[in-house]
């Protein structure tokens, strides 16, 4: 038996794929419809990556659109997001064990996007008068957005990990057990997440008591994670399913406390065209749906792992 | 179709126009005429409608009379300069001395709500020192108040108001934090933060009565500012925090009546010597309204005219006027401006017109003047435009043309600055009469050495600002003035001022003035805040007074 510093070290050269690659041909050229845990997990996985990136697509199609494409990196999440997106549904479909090589580029160069975008959005935050200012958090190019793009890839990525253990076996990632991975790694997103939102809704001063939805109940999901990451494995949690599950919802009910927001611009729904754009994004609050979907994922997964 | 807010008074038959919605209307509770009401109040405005609406929560019976219409900025506000002047008093005024203020638009307002429906929303606090003037820095005179009372009462109206502001103001004591967050910098906003770091003095966001995020207050509801920058031409969207968004729902919905289209002409004085009600004109006719006590909040051009307009046999130098001093002390604020072209676009029409500010040379001493000012990013409308270059440059035809195509790439900064308090500048009553039969206002103005010295280190200090970031073609608006006060002063002496700390005239116990005329220093900064926290700490005093009978 391996050590846990061999296998580290094994799957950062396997490409981080954890245990020993099965076979990729075997799969490919005969499936074998598996509904095993190891790829519902990662199918949840890739639907978490896939509701992300639909969020990121129409945010930064929405805002990118309203600053003109002046920059041409500006097409870069929207091409990111969607690939991100068709790679998700193919996962999503995809009932066979081991991790797709499209399907992890993808992920990768997602991940990747997010954090140049980042650098580059910080850089437009410093280069503007006042700097590292509040003015400048709360008006420039927002730092949190592009990090969804990368949250995309990250829980993308982690389902093929998962996804690339084999049937029957404990499944892994990197070296450890893919539970507590996928649990501490969504929980620290939520939390980065949630800094993104709690800037925002600081910026719009708290104006309804809704607005803190996302900045009380992201950080508690967190805790429930980063308690199931380094607490005992084989335990059910249906307290905190039950609480992963409300921030999923509160994600997608976000987006009617969005279009209420939107109505509360000068002329409401029907001057459209303007408030879609000066009230609050439509889009944004699924990021934490698809969160959630992934801390359910890992839950899911750590209850199945009982050999602790 | 839409009534005429100039043809007939809207506030009548129990009920009043509810500004936040098309067409609606809110009830409003009314007082017979022969009724002695607790406080009739002459003006809206930042006094006037603030003291409306406190009293009223107090339980106080209100009667507040403006002499201007009760506009619906939804329905009846366009976004058209001229359409829009119909927000100023441009009733008959005479104006001389050698620096004569240009009344109008620029500096008074007559409408339910006052000046401040197309004020610029800038909300900003006094210097404390600026409260003791005289003491702490040598010249003006001292404010009855001391800073650290006015401080409780600004965060009081900072909340009140809900400004938008920066997180951290950099001058002056610690404050709370503004209700609502800053709003974004337009290119003039950042224009004029660049050239302040440029020259290295600091700047910061202006702190506004604009919302930066949706409101729903007790008086209604408000949309976020949409920034097309008609402020200074009434708000269309009540995103802009006026006497007429907040003070007076409050007021309608505590019981206080308003009285539109009512022209208070003179304050009638009893055997008593107190005062016994007003005399006003509405709806053609003049009426009396009796009550225990009147506030006059006419701003320091009409509450001068109105208490010398009411002499009588008692007061044959006008009302609260043993001191001498009512109509004298008129301060104006200079206005000056620097203008130049970027090379880039700026679109300085974008947005509120002052997002940003320095008010560094406040709290600088080392100048060789008394006083200090500010100033602000600035986003002229084109007609306003055209007007400074026909005005300040002297353009004409072909050059006026040629200029008014930079529109789009111009920058400017204005200061807010002090003018130190003379009583040769003053209101007095000329014999020309106006629409009403009154005698009109003569204002006579002229500008001290301090003042001009202040004026030409403010355009030096601006000048270098715009040029440092590249400002081309620069030129100066050197004859511009704007906010007022003065002419009826508060104090602790009742030998050297009009009214004490508690806006309540020396003279005569129940009478009270209660607006921008009581400032005995104008400070460096706009006066709105100011005047709106002296009404919160008036209507205070009037209920501790109540309370102990010393009414
Ligand atoms: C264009 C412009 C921009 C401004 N921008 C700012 C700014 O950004 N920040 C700031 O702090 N200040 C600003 N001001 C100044 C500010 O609006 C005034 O200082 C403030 O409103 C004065 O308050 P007040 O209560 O003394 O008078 P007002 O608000 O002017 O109210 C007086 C009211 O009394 C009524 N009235 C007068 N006489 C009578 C009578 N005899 N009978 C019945 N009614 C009468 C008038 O119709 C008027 O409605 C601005 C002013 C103007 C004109
Ligand atoms: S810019 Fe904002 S405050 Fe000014 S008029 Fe427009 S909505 Fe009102």
């Amino acid at each position: 038996m391996a050590t846990t510093r061999e296998r580290l070290k094994a799957s950062f050269l396997l490409g981080f794929r954890g245990e020993a690659p099965v076979a990729r041909g075997g799969y490919e050229t005969a499936p074998i419809p598996s509904k095993t845990e190891i790829v519902t997990a990662a199918r949840r996985l890739n639907r978490a990556a896939g509701t992300i990136a639909a969020s990121v697509l129409v945010d930064s199609a929405m805002e990118h659109y309203r600053g003109d494409f002046r920059n041409k990196a500006m097409w870069t999440p929207i091409v990111t997001s969607a690939l991100s997106i068709g790679v998700s549904v193919h996962g999503h479909v995809d009932g066979r064990h081991g991790a797709h090589p499209l399907r992890d580029t993808v992920y990768v160069a997602a991940g990747l996007t997010g954090l140049v975008g980042t650098a580059f959005h910080i850089y437009n935050v410093t280069k503007k008068v006042g700097g590292f200012s509040w003015q400048n958090l709360f008006y420039s190019a927002p730092i949190g957005a592009p990090a969804a793009i990368s949250l995309s890839g990250l829980m993308g990525f982690l389902g093929e990990r998962v996804r690339d253990n084999k049937p029957g076996t404990r499944p892994m990632v990197a070296g450890l057990p893919a539970g507590r991975v996928v649990a501490a790694l969504t929980g620290a997103s939520l939390l980065g997440t949630t800094a993104e939102a709690g800037l925002l809704h600081f910026r719009g001063a708290f104006h309804n008591p809704a607005m803190l939805l996302p900045v009380t109940m992201p950080p508690a999901a967190a805790a429930l994670l980063v308690y199931a990451a380094v607490g005992p494995a084989g335990v059910a949690r249906p307290a905190s399913r039950g609480w992963l599950a409300a921030t999923a919802a509160m994600g997608i009910a976000g987006v009617a406390l969005h279009a209420y927001g939107v109505s509360r611009n000068m002329g409401g729904w029907r001057n459209w065209r303007q408030n879609l754009f000066a009230g609050p994004p439509l889009p944004a609050p699924p990021s934490f749906t698809g969160l959630a979907l992934a801390g359910l994922a890992a839950l899911a997964l750590l209850v199945d792992d009982k050999d602790d | 179709m839409l009534s005429n807010p100039f043809s007939a008074p809207r506030a009548r038959h129990g009920r009043a126009p509810d500004v936040f919605r098309h067409g609606a209307w809110v009830s409003m509770r009314e007082h017979r005429e022969t009724d002695e009401v607790d406080f009739a109040i002459v003006g809206t405005g930042a006094g006037g409608g603030t003291l409306a609406a406190l009293l009223a929560e107090q339980g106080f019976s209100v009667v507040a009379f403006d002499a201007g219409p009760y506009f619906r900025p939804l329905e009846d506000f366009a976004s058209d300069e001229s359409e829009q002047n119909k927000l100023y008093w441009t009733d008959r005024r005479v104006v001389d001395g050698a620096n004569p203020i240009q009344m109008g638009g620029k500096n008074s307002g007559k409408a339910v709500g006052g000046s401040t429906v197309h004020y610029a929303m800038v909300s900003l606090r006094f210097r404390p020192e600026h409260f003791s003037a005289r003491t702490s820095l040598g010249y003006g005179a001292d404010w009855p108040i001391s800073w650290q009372e006015m401080w409780h009462y600004y965060d009081l109206a900072e909340k009140q108001i809900n400004i938008s502001g920066p997180l951290t103001y950099p001058w002056g004591p610690k404050r709370p934090r503004y209700p609502y967050r800053a709003h974004e910098l337009n290119g003039a906003g950042k224009l004029l933060a660049k050239g302040c770091e440029a020259i290295g003095i600091n700047w910061t966001e202006t702190p506004l009565a604009t919302l930066s995020a949706p409101l729903s207050g007790p008086e209604g509801k408000s949309p976020p500012c949409a920034y097309r920058g008609f402020c200074r031409f009434g708000c269309t969207t009540n995103a802009k925090r006026s006497a007429l968004t907040v003070w007076i729902p409050r007021a309608l919905a505590a019981g206080a009546e308003i009285r539109d289209l009512a022209m208070v002409g003179r304050i009638e004085t009893g055997p008593s010597g107190r005062a016994t009600g007003v005399h006003y004109h509405r709806e053609g006719e003049w009426h009396f309204q009796r009550a225990k006590n009147v506030v006059v909040a006419g701003y320091a051009i009409e509450t001068p005219r109105l208490l010398l307009n009411s002499a009588d046999q008692r007061y044959p130098d006008g009302l609260a006027n043993s001191s001498g001093l009512v109509g004298k002390n008129l301060m104006t604020q200079s206005n000056q401006a620097v203008w130049g072209r970027m090379d880039e676009p700026v679109r300085w029409y974008k947005g509120p017109p002052s997002l940003a500010i320095t008010e560094h040379w406040n709290y600088d001493d080392n100048k060789d003047f008394h006083g200090g000012y500010i100033w602000l990013g600035q986003g002229p409308l084109p007609n306003e435009w055209a007007s400074i270059q026909t005005g300040a440059r002297g353009l004409w035809g072909q050059k006026l043309r040629d200029a008014m195509l930079d529109y789009n790439y111009m920058i400017g900064v204005k200061m807010v600055g002090e003018m130190l308090p003379n009583e040769a500048n003053r209101v007095t009553l000329s014999d020309d009469l106006d629409q009403y039969g009154l005698k009109v206002a003569k204002i006579t103005y002229a500008w001290g050495d301090n003042d001009k010295a202040l004026i030409a280190h403010a355009l030096e200090q601006m000048g270098r600002s715009i040029e440092a970031i590249g400002a081309k073609g620069i030129f100066l608006q050197e004859d511009d003035t704007n906010h007022l006060g003065g002419t009826a002063r508060m104090g602790s002496d009742r030998r050297t001022s009009v009214v004490d700390a508690d806006c309540r005239s020396w003279d005569i116990p129940n009478l009270w003035i209660c607006d921008g005329s009581v400032f005995p220093t104008v400070g460096g900064v706009n006066p709105a805040l100011t005047t709106q926290t002296i009404a919160l700490r008036t209507a205070d005093r009037i209920g501790q007074l109540a309370a102990a009978g010393e009414l």
